[in-house]
């Protein structure tokens, strides 16, 4: 990757005006696909991102089924109007790796064992595409868990760092991520503070390394409080505090 | 191969007791006539990367469809005609009937009526869009997505194809030195008429419009029929194991005008078309 | 919550979402929760309440999970020459025996099956037998279990039947009472409405989607209470007046009074 221009101008604003410790806005709305056990539809940036889980459910064909625990499913999936030059709907090499990572960051925040023979299927759809994707993806196929009611042991998060302009900035758009250094997905569970995915594509120094990963995990942070709100809303409405009663 | 098969939905007796008590007084479980639609939402532009988008609900069943326009060859025989294609997918979202994979029979049928509908009653002027005869035109994908499924999701993909369209901007192509250019700008798109499909199934010896699921799980025969602005046919489909008599097919026809009339009149409200 | 210590009889309760902290000390885990070195945390979105006993989180969501013992709605989706399949609404589907049927001596060449239970039918049935090798095993061999010949059907989240039963029945008698119905609530969230008339079926069946949608909230019996416009004394008589109370309000109401529910906090 080489940059041509200048993504940072010199008040340390980015291409869409935010400072390098900002996320761009995130807006997480719990339940919104009727027919599914839980759902979840998340803008991130210009991300619009829909989440919906099955399950526990049955698995067809039987054979799949593990004895002692449940099969997690996932699926990443971009809409053909998704992207600037039309997707073609047949899924990718890139959706199928990105389904692979997903899962694998899903997974270690599920109690699997509480539901064994049986499956859980995550299908993750971009109606629209910013740079960031399967980070927002796996935050609202984190919500979309809960809202199924799945044993969990944490939250899932997910936000990326990355470099640009060779300084290091929160949460990457799609112009950074065409254009800037590095990109540095990350997926973390703030209360077990364990990282379930990370990836990288770019050329980091070790204290850059080490800068982008620190800064991935406070974007984790922040994102961990919008799904919280998010849950909350949809479970308790505006009542945050369950009154004690005397 | 085609083979037949029970239905995903096994509707429970109680229930087919209850939609039979209610059809026997007129009306339906949701308590709907049966010429009557679920209520249609509409909104629009909500996918910011494609030329134009909607959302269609009707009732619980969901669905989004986006426009892209790009260049290409035309289709054989059509050298002067832009190409359209309209393609529907019912995402493993939708219901937990719905397995990803390639699309099953069902799915491919929804898609080729919608498109039918779209192509068969010439909505957008495709001779417009041309840019060198025979070489180059313009390529005009309508993508369409089921995100809830609860029945009827021919009529709720055709309004989102047609909302989709309706409140389009297409980019302005320019043939330079050879090549095709983007100018940044757009223009309207070409619409010549506003097709308009209606969905009837017949259930026993009565014909309902805009089934919901649990209503497709008890149908015997389903008809799909698309009206143009002037209130002509322009295309047709019946599906399911049953059959009809040439009677019902007449009232679904003249259902079609008539119901297909007030739907027109509404989709212009709620995408603001002409305004 | 800190702290290690709680005071006789004191319950203390809040919302979490998984991953959330609930107490930290010596309590133990009860349902929906696991322990992280000295802490407690939960799994599942709901209320979590914490007793002299231990921790729990009473969930506000999620499929059902079958136990041995439930009384559940069916309904029955294929059999083969020896059992029905019967969707529980669960993540497994159950299977009734042709024998639990037909007895001991049945014979798949002679007995017809479908003529019994067709595929559409809906039953009432026990579970027998469940664990986390095997699908449910269904039995009807019970009073009052058997096919459901006609009744209004819902679905409420498996979560919200605790409290749709109420503490000792009160919100189901309440529903019952006032609108002149007969309510079966199976543990699986599936619910059969019978009534005299329409009105009343219309009118529980919107009291009981009220529960569903308002289970986290307090006052929830005085809100159904004022839907369905009774007078706050009927509750007392509740004992003499209610009708024959059917087997799985009984079995229900054990469960809930062991779940010990947010209405208690309600009264205070």
């Amino acid at each position: 990757m080489t940059q041509t221009r200048n993504l940072i101008d010199e008040n340390g604003k980015r291409t869409d005006g935010r400072t390098i410790d900002e996320l761009r806005p995130v807006k997480i709305k719990v339940g919104v696909v009727k027919n599914a056990d839980g759902s979840a539809f998340i803008e991130f940036g210009r991300n619009k991102i829909l989440a919906a889980v099955y399950g526990p459910r049955e698995v067809h064909p039987k054979h799949m089924a593990l004895p002692d625990r449940c099969v997690l499913r996932c699926r990443y999936h971009m809409s053909p109007f998704s992207t600037d030059t039309r997707k073609n709907p047949a899924p990718s090499r890139r959706e199928i790796e990105i389904s692979k990572v997903m899962r694998e960051a899903l997974e270690p925040a599920l109690i699997l064992e509480d539901y064994p023979r049986a499956a859980i299927d995550v299908f993750v759809e971009v109606l629209q595409s910013d740079g960031g994707s399967r980070c927002a993806g796996i935050t609202a196929a984190s919500v979309a868990l809960a809202d199924a009611g799945i044993n969990m042991r944490d939250i899932v998060a997910a936000c990326a760092a990355g470099k640009v302009d060779d300084k290091v900035v929160l949460d990457i758009n799609d112009t950074e991520d065409k254009e800037g250094g590095a990109d540095m997905p990350v997926a973390y569970m703030p209360h077990l503070d364990q990282v379930t995915l990370m990836q990288l594509d770019g050329v980091l120094t070790p204290e850059q390394f080490s800068e982008c990963l620190d800064k991935a995990i406070k974007g984790c942070r922040m994102v961990y409080e919008i799904q919280k709100q998010a849950l909350m809303q949809k479970y308790f409405g505006n009542e945050l505090e369950l009154k004690e009663e005397q | 191969m085609s083979s037949s098969r029970r239905s995903a939905i096994i509707v429970e007796h109680l229930r087919k007791q209850q939609m039979w008590d209610a059809i026997s007084k007129s009306k339906r479980l949701d308590g709907r006539d049966f010429g009557e639609l679920r209520p249609l939402e509409i909104e629009l532009d909500i996918i910011k990367k494609a030329n134009g988008s909607a959302r269609v609900k009707l009732g619980d069943t969901e669905v989004i469809a986006g426009v892209k326009v790009e260049t290409g060859e035309p289709f054989e025989g059509l050298e002067n005609k832009g190409a359209l294609i309209v393609s529907a997918e019912v995402l493993p979202v939708a219901s937990p009937h719905v397995e990803p994979g390639p699309p099953d029979e069902e799915t491919v049928e929804l898609a080729r009526v919608v498109d039918r509908g779209i192509r068969e009653s010439e909505m957008i002027d495709l001779e417009k869009l041309v840019l060198v005869p025979g070489k180059v035109v313009y390529t005009v994908f309508v993508d369409c997505s089921v995100i809830n499924a609860d029945g009827n999701l021919f009529d709720a993909t055709s309004y989102a194809v047609v909302s989709a369209l309706l409140s389009s901007k297409l980019p302005v192509f320019e043939m330079q030195d050879g090549k095709v250019t983007d100018t940044g700008r757009t223009q309207e798109t070409p619409i010549t008429t506003i097709p308009v499909s209606l969905t009837a199934v017949r259930i026993g010896d009565v014909v309902l419009v805009d089934p919901t699921a649990e209503e497709e799980a008890c149908m015997d025969a389903r008809i799909t029929i698309t009206t143009n602005s002037k209130g002509e046919f322009c295309a047709l489909q019946k599906g399911h194991t049953g059959s009809f008599t040439i009677d019902q097919i007449k009232k679904a026809a003249e259902a079609s005008r008539v119901k297909g009339e007030e739907i027109r009149a509404k989709i212009v409200e709620l995408t603001g078309y002409g305004k | 919550m800190d702290g290690e210590q709680l005071p006789m009889q004191e319950i203390r309760r809040k919302y979490v979402i998984p991953g959330d902290k609930i107490i930290e000390g010596n309590f133990r885990p009860l349902s929906n929760v696991i322990r992280s070195g000295n802490m407690l945390i939960a799994t599942r979105i709901g209320i979590a309440e914490v007793g002299r006993d231990g921790a729990k989180v009473i969930p506000l969501s999620g499929v059902y999970i079958p136990r041995v013992n439930d009384l559940v709605i069916g309904k029955i989706i294929d059999h083969s020459s020896l059992s029905w399949e019967v969707d529980i609404n669960s993540c497994f589907s159950a299977h009734l025996p042709a024998q639990d049927v037909f007895g001991r001596d049945f014979s798949p060449a002679r007995d017809d099956m479908s003529k019994h239970l067709a595929i559409g039918d809906m039953i009432t049935a026990r579970i027998l037998a469940f664990d986390r090798t095997r699908d449910p095993m269904l039995t009807l061999q019970e009073k009052d279990l058997g096919k459901i010949p006609r009744g209004e059907l819902l679905k409420i989240s498996a979560t919200r039947v605790p409290r749709l039963i109420g503490k000792r029945g009160s919100m189901i008698q309440t529903i019952e009472q006032a609108t002149q119905t007969r309510v079966l609530i199976g543990q699986n969230g599936i619910v059969v409405v019978t009534g005299r008339n329409s009105e009343g079926t219309k009118l529980a069946v919107r009291a009981i989607r009220m529960v569903e949608e308002e289970a986290h909230t307090a006052n929830l019996t005085q809100k159904i209470r004022a839907l369905l416009n009774v007078p706050e004394t009927t509750q007392e008589q509740a004992p003499n007046t209610a009708p024959p109370k059917s087997q799985e309000v009984e079995t229900a109401i054990e469960e809930v009074e062991e779940e010990l529910e947010v209405e208690k906090g309600e009264k205070l």
